[in-house]
């Protein structure tokens, strides 16, 4: 597959050859597949996530095999021995931990960190109040909310996950902007109404068909977006 | 407009170049229009080729015009030595003038034409016996084939001047050697060899014809290109963000005045930006409908 150029763009400054790497939230393996590409000598892709467990063995693991290793696990509980890493991606992970979650997953990941390990965190701004895609995430954070008791999206700034891995020995190295606009594309806003429907299946019938209507209108007005920054923040654990 | 150093050829060409095709679809007339509205915009590198229809005669009365104003490019799609002496000699009388400044192999797509074009009767012979007789002054080669085959013409061709080849950010967001341009400007950046962008406005393909008929077509390019200004803008600096010397103007007369236009007010982009296009491509055809995120 091809390497995001966000990933390779937050990896190039990073000693990831030879590399036992871990991709914590591994969404479809875009950062494994990045990380393997810079000469990872081993990758764990974390998903708390079957489907995306599965995507990432179909998309990028089953081409290494002894290299890398999609592993369904929750990140409060990596299912990984202490010290056992180099390098740690957070690509497009924190916007989907809850902030109730936030400390589990900071001490979890400072835990398998071996002295001396490298942690890139990538992840978008806060959205501008004029941003329509907001709108959709609010209606996803909503249906989230009264289905499973929790967000579904949240935009943490650069600075606030800065300060909460400071806050467990990390010391911050660096950090660039990946996308400027971010372009929220129809497949995104198409994926988005979909989490929308997926949660709202969980309402009540008469809740459940609000939801779906908001989301298809959304959709439509939508359309497609450029809207908002990523970041990339790398931060290294002393040794 | 901008400039840039094509090469080591000791031209500084505008960061646009014109691509004489788009004279194919007018009347002459308009064809005159249309090179005097490219030259009111700065620009200083025209390109033309005997393969663009009736282009070549109708730049012809505005090229000589104008002659001392315009570095002008042409080509050849013949591989050997008496072909492609012929063709440059019919170019020559075409366009009405007594010489080319830069000559180019047209087209190279198969490992065996550059076996051709390289060997004893080959057009790079003809193309060099052309420049001691003062009708040729530069030689130039250009692809949209293999990336691959263009840096094995780079080792293979010692006096290259200029290589022209695609550059968008479809190509540029895919990972495979068979996409690499990026290398390919590298590669010439480093032997300075001057670079010149095409299919920067390149959209994606045309529906199968029984969806819709050549003849419906809006453009006449080959592929569909991006026909919004906004949208032109910003393909047109992120082709000239990436180094190249200069981007081609698309085929078509009715997208070249919006490409002058961003070619006038280039002024950089800066690389969230670039990458910002090349995801938003990417994800236009993405293989996986549940990608959330970039």
């Amino acid at each position: 597959m091809d390497v995001p150029s966000t990933v390779a763009t937050a990896l190039e400054d990073r000693p990831v050859e030879r590399a036992t790497c871990l991709e914590a939230g591994a969404g479809v393996g875009n950062a494994t597949a990045g990380l393997l590409a810079a000469g990872a000598e081993r990758v764990y892709a974390v998903t708390n996530d079957a489907e995306h467990a599965r995507t990432v063995r179909e998309r990028v693991a089953c081409d290494e095999p002894n290299r890398s290793v999609a592993l369904e696990a929750d990140l409060r509980e990596l299912p990984l021995a202490d010290d056992a890493v180099d390098v740690v991606t957070a690509h497009g992970l924190f916007n989907v931990v809850p902030p109730a979650s936030l400390d589990a997953v900071a001490t979890e990941v400072t835990r398998v960190a071996a002295p001396g390990c490298h942690l890139v965190v990538d992840d978008y701004e806060p959205l501008p109040a004029d941003a329509g895609v907001r709108s959709l995430f609010a209606l996803e954070n909503a249906a989230s909310q009264l289905a499973d008791g929790r967000p579904a999206l949240t935009f943490y700034p650069a600075a606030t996950l800065r300060r909460l891995f400071e806050g467990y020995g990390w010391t911050f190295e660096r950090e660039r902007t990946l996308l400027n606009p971010v372009p929220w594309t129809p497949s995104h806003v198409d994926a988005h109404a979909e989490e929308v429907r997926s949660r709202a299946e969980k309402l009540p019938e008469r809740q459940r068909e609000r939801f779906v209507r908001e989301a298809e209108r959304l959709v439509d007005e939508i359309g497609e977006e450029r809207i908002g920054q990523m970041y990339s923040v790398a931060m290294r654990l002393p040794d | 407009m901008q400039t840039r150093p094509l090469g080591e050829t000791g031209h500084d060409s505008t960061v646009a170049t014109f691509g004489a095709i788009a004279l194919n679809w007018l009347e002459q007339e308009g064809a005159n229009q249309m090179v005097e509205l490219v030259l009111d915009h700065g620009i200083n590198h025209f390109d033309v080729a005997p393969e663009y229809g009736d282009a070549e005669l109708k730049l012809g009365p505005k090229l000589r015009q104008h002659r001392e104003e315009i570095f002008l490019g042409c080509k050849t799609q013949k591989r050997d030595y008496e072909g492609a002496a012929r063709k440059l000699d019919r170019s020559l009388n075409r366009l009405g003038t007594d010489h080319i400044e830069l000559y180019q192999i047209h087209g190279l797509e198969y490992e065996h034409e550059l076996d051709e074009i390289t060997g004893e009767d080959g057009a790079l012979e003809a193309i060099r016996d052309a420049r001691s007789e003062g009708k040729v002054d530069h030689l130039g080669l250009t692809s949209h084939g293999d990336p691959q085959l263009i840096l094995e013409a780079i080792e293979r061709i010692d006096d290259l001047d200029s290589l022209m080849f695609p550059m968008n950010p479809v190509v540029a967001g895919k990972d495979g050697d068979e996409y690499d341009y990026e290398a390919v400007l590298e590669r010439a950046e480093a032997e300075g060899i001057g670079t010149l962008g095409i299919k920067a406005f390149a959209g994606g393909t045309w529906p199968p014809t029984d969806e819709l008929p050549e003849e419906d077509r809006p453009y006449a390019n080959w592929y569909r290109p991006v026909d919004d200004p906004e949208t032109i803008r910003e393909r047109f600096d992120f082709a000239a963000a990436q180094g190249l010397t200069s981007v081609l103007t698309p085929g078509d007369p009715k997208l070249v005045a919006m490409v002058l236009d961003a070619a006038r007010r280039y002024d950089g982009m800066d690389e969230a930006a670039q990458r910002s296009l090349i995801e938003r491509a990417r994800h236009d055809d993405s293989p996986v409908p549940e990608q959330l995120h970039h």
